[in-house]
């Protein structure tokens, strides 16, 4: 209990000294890392929070994406130029993203969790038009009326629990077993279409591409590395309540499908990361509706690793902005020359891709493993296809960016190194957790 | 079948009748005004249910629309209405269009989302009768209000419509708890005050080259 | 059988006699209204017996059909006032000849055929008037249908005269939603219909011409029936708005009572007269485009409650 509002209060307490907000937000995203060491020997499976096994690794991928993003964004937020919100708001704002990430992932009530989901858009809009252009505010409102108006829909599955069930305690609904009725039902299906806003499900991503391109890269970073994911997971804890597979799998299928068409005609380089996100995204949701045992190890696996991967992949295109200054993927070439920041954008661009040493690989290499033993072959045929379209137009461009051109790009006062700490962590961790998944979960 | 019962049913179809004049509307200060009456009606069923079924909650319910919609959000809201008088028609299209279209996006809604599944969720509030279907259609029609208006103000209205659709309907068929339900008003005025941040540049929403694909 | 006959001939009678009638209180009352001493209630009855001693002139190019228009209209609308209880509420000999759906198909049959006659004469002034009218009835006409429907769903039946006597029957039927919806989308439309403010169809200018487009060839004997149809058409409607949907009490129906039912209409009908007095001189005109939001929003009504009465009965 002491750990877990410990985890919520730190980053507030840092906002206090407002001053030195730059510092202290860091120092608070420090602590805030070592008391998830603690947090694992005690873990809650009653009372206000809820933290198991699943939830703990999404616990660490916040920490760890926020600690990055903060120490990423000490030189990215100062350099630029023209600045909708003050340097200190936005680390403010950072805080209180955070906190409302770990609070929707940690509370042990479906209401709160929508709340702590709600509240992420609202302390994440104005992040938004750090970078301020006319186009930057108009992806600022798409994505606050489109995600709100889409997790709006979701209070309608969190009525419907608590019509149902008369409580909403995620373990006392979770402890009674699958429960079949038309309520339950209406809920999880509406869920679906609610919280699959803020993951990236198909007819309703398409704030997704918006507010990733127009925000700046640290914030890109935890939009796509956590962000996501932490919507996800609330979908998964009302899932679990009535799985419906079919529903599920085709939804994320057609998602993934549709990911991979529009990933062959982008020309923005940050949108087309953002593509990528939506069908990892759906590819974990694939994972996760499986509800089996090897879906779940490799949706986590999948999204830990993507996590890393992503986070690095954004915080090499917001370098790669600052050094061209577009974002335009015919704009960039011959990044080759810096080598710093083209080994972490080739590495981020095969680690979220899902190239072999990287987790991701794993990961979708048991999702699909797992769609095969549920006999979902169509699925299977059409997640394959879309993967191998994924891979190539990423892979294809991002080579366009490193080896065509000669141009010549100066890396001074830029971080070179958070990105590559980023791709680094993604190879490694997959690794990590394929060995230690049988003891955490 | 009560006289309280009927009453509450009449005023949950006059909300849908608010829902259907903001549509046709094209003045945004009466838009904001309709709005407003739209909330105080919502906080007229919950006195009347909070009297009907004595719990203090639906008083605390009333008195946070009352506040929070009626007043600050409308305020909020009227204040950052364009002084400019271009700027004070929402739209060109006419009004028929808008209600033709409304009335169809919301009967083909109603009947693929209400009676093939909500018809079956019976309110705990009011056993046997349909009155979810009032906060659907409210629900439908804020959709409909935030897909068809390019105006940043109509947009936000057709937002808060919605959240009125929710509180209405969890009023109907069993309300949350209090805190949970706070939490929604909380969100509009939060957003209603970014909205204010963002408005003070962009006023009108257009597809944008560089947001394609 | 002799009864029957009698009561038969006493609606159509009432019918086609009293409805000039109204008009002329409508004028006289509105004049009153705006401190004119106004022209005599009679006045409508003067006009048409002056129209029918005139002779009738006709454009070179016009066929018989637009001769022979405003008596075919004439007669569908004698029709109608055959087949709703417009004064008796019992059914006469010519009731089972329809329901309400085809109450609401003849009026647009005559309004069809009252257009096509016109449009014969071939006069500029004439097909406007008749191309305004057509573009406005597209939506009037459903409504009238529509709130038709929506009766036929509260009482279960589309016989008229079994919704009479259920509403009579069911006093709390009339406080359904769905009945006072119907009610209001009825209204608009009966107010559209006797070319009253908001949306007055007569008038003199070209740009307020609606019905009077309709006139604009006519003369003579022809003249005075297209008029009086009108007058008809403005009883029917208000006689089944009166009727069925806002106080369809104290009609009797028994043999010698029923000519009561004269001063009882009458009664009912001054009550109307003064509701869309009202409404005419408290309103102002809308603009012609106006007009079709106007009936937009009673259209909008009419089939949202008809889906309220399917989706709640």
């Amino acid at each position: 209990m002491i750990y877990e509002i410990l985890i919520l209060i730190i980053p507030l307490i840092a906002m206090g000294f407002y001053k030195n907000i730059k510092i202290t937000s860091i120092i608070a995203a420090i602590i805030e890392m070592f008391l998830l060491i603690p947090l694992y020997f005690n873990l809650s499976d009653s009372g206000f929070f809820f933290i198991d096994h699943i939830t703990y690794i999404f616990i660490l991928m916040v920490s760890s994406i926020y600690l990055m993003s903060l120490i990423y964004s000490r030189k990215y937020i100062h350099n630029v130029k023209n600045k909708g919100i003050s340097e200190n708001v936005y680390y403010m704002l950072m805080g209180f993203f955070y906190v409302a990430m770990e609070f929707a992932l940690m509370v042990n009530n479906y209401g709160f969790m929508w709340v702590g989901i709600e509240t992420t858009t609202i302390s994440s809009a104005l992040l938004l038009i750090t970078e301020k252009s006319d186009i930057s505010l108009e992806a600022t409102w798409r994505y606050i009326i489109i995600v709100s108006a889409g997790v709006t829909f979701a209070f309608i599955s969190v009525i419907l629990i608590y019509y149902a069930f008369g409580t909403l305690t995620v373990t006392v609904i979770l402890s009674k077993g699958i429960k079949d009725s038309l309520a339950v039902r209406l809920a999880v299906g509406i869920a679906l279409v609610g919280f699959g806003t803020k993951v990236g499900v198909f007819p309703v991503h398409t704030w997704l591409p918006d507010a990733h391109s127009e925000a700046p890269a640290p914030v890109s970073a935890m939009f796509s590395g956590v962000l996501l994911p932490v919507a996800l997971y609330v979908l998964y804890r009302i899932y679990e309540i009535y799985p419906m597979r079919e529903v599920f799998v085709w939804a994320g299928t057609i998602s993934v499908l549709f990911a991979a068409i529009f990933l062959g005609y982008q020309k923005n380089y940050k949108r087309m990361f953002a593509y990528s996100t939506m069908e990892n995204m759906n590819i974990a949701l694939i994972g996760l509706s499986t509800f089996t045992f090897a879906g779940l190890v490799g949706s986590l696996l999948l999204l830990l690793s993507h996590s890393f991967g992503k986070a690095g992949a954004f915080y090499s295109s917001g370098n790669v902005y600052e050094m061209s200054g577009t974002k335009s993927i015919d704009g960039v070439g011959g990044l080759i020359r810096n080598k710093a920041s083209a080994a972490s954008m080739l590495l981020s661009s095969f680690a979220v891709t899902g190239t072999p040493p990287f987790g991701t690989f794993f990961g979708e290499f048991l999702i699909l493993y797992s769609v095969l033993s549920i006999h979902f072959y169509a699925q299977f045929g059409i997640i394959v296809l879309s993967l191998f379209l994924a891979f190539v137009s990423i892979n294809f461009n991002v080579s366009k960016m490193l080896f065509r051109g000669k141009s010549e790009y100066s890396q001074s006062g830029i971080n070179t190194a958070i990105p590559l700490i980023a791709a680094i962590i993604s190879v490694f961790i997959g690794i990590v957790f394929l060995v230690v998944y049988h003891e955490i979960l | 079948m009560n006289i309280v019962f009927t009453v509450i049913y009449l005023l949950a179809a006059l909300i849908v009748v608010t829902g259907f004049y903001i549509q046709s509307n094209k003045y945004l200060r009466s838009m904001v005004m309709t709005q407003a009456f739209q909330s105080f009606l919502i906080a007229l069923i919950a006195i009347l249910l909070g009297i009907e079924l004595k719990q203090y909650t639906f008083f605390i319910l009333a008195v946070l629309v009352i506040l929070l919609r009626s007043f600050l959000v409308t305020y909020f809201l009227a204040a950052k209405i364009p002084k400019n008088k271009n700027y004070l028609y929402e739209s060109k299209l006419p009004t028929t269009y808008y209600l033709l279209v409304d009335l169809a996006f919301i009967v083909v809604s109603i009947f693929i989302v209400y009676s093939i599944s909500f018809i079956h969720i019976v309110s705990r509030i009011f056993p046997e009768s349909n009155i979810i279907l009032f906060p659907m259609l409210l629900f439908f029609q804020g959709l409909f209000i935030i897909a068809s208006r390019r105006r940043t103000i109509a947009q936000i209205l057709g937002y808060i419509e919605e959240e009125n659709s929710l509180i209405l309907m969890g009023t109907f068929i069993l309300p949350v708890p209090i805190i949970i339900e706070s939490s929604v008003f909380l969100d509009v005025l939060i957003l209603v005050v970014i909205f204010s941040i963002i408005s003070i540049e962009k006023t009108e929403h257009k597809p944008v080259e560089e947001l394609r694909g | 059988m002799l009864e029957l006959i009698l009561e038969t001939l006493s609606q159509y009678l009432f019918v086609v006699l009293f409805s000039p009638l109204l008009i002329g209180i409508f004028e006289k009352f509105k004049a009153n209204v705006e401190s004119r001493r106004g022209p005599s209630i009679f006045q409508p009855y003067y006009d048409i017996f002056k129209l029918l001693k005139k002779e009738t002139v006709i454009t070179e190019n016009s066929s018989r059909l637009f001769l022979y228009a405003p008596y075919m209209a004439f007669g569908i609308y004698s029709l109608i006032a055959l087949i709703i209880p417009v004064f008796m509420t019992k059914p006469i000999i010519f009731t089972a000849s329809g329901d309400f759906f085809a109450g609401a198909i003849l009026f647009s049959l005559a309004a069809f055929i009252k257009i096509i006659g016109t449009m014969d004469s071939g006069s500029n002034f004439s097909s406007m008037g008749a191309s305004r009218l057509m573009s406005f009835n597209f939506f009037s006409e459903g409504t009238l249908i529509t709130v038709f429907f929506a009766v036929a769903l509260i009482s279960g039946t589309n016989n008229p005269y079994t919704t009479n006597h259920y509403l009579i029957s069911h006093p709390l039927s009339n406080l359904s939603l769905v009945h006072i919806f119907a009610v209001f989308a009825f209204f608009m439309i009966f107010m559209y219909e006797f070319g009253k403010m908001p949306t007055q169809s007569e008038g003199n200018q070209e740009m307020g011409m609606i019905d009077s487009g309709i006139d604009y060839e006519y003369s003579g004997k022809a003249l005075a029936v297209n008029k009086w149809s009108s007058y008809m058409k403005v009883y029917l409607l208000g006689s089944v708005l009166i009727n069925v949907f806002l106080i369809p009490w104290g009609m009797f129906n028994t043999f010698p009572l029923f000519f009561l039912n004269a001063i009882v209409m009458f009664g009912k009908w001054i009550f109307l007269i003064i509701i869309v007095l009202i409404v005419d001189t408290s309103l102002a005109k809308l603009r012609l485009f106006k007009v079709i939001d106007y009936l937009a929003v009673a259209f909008t009504f009419s089939i949202l409650f008809l889906i309220l009465t399917e989706v709640i009965a």
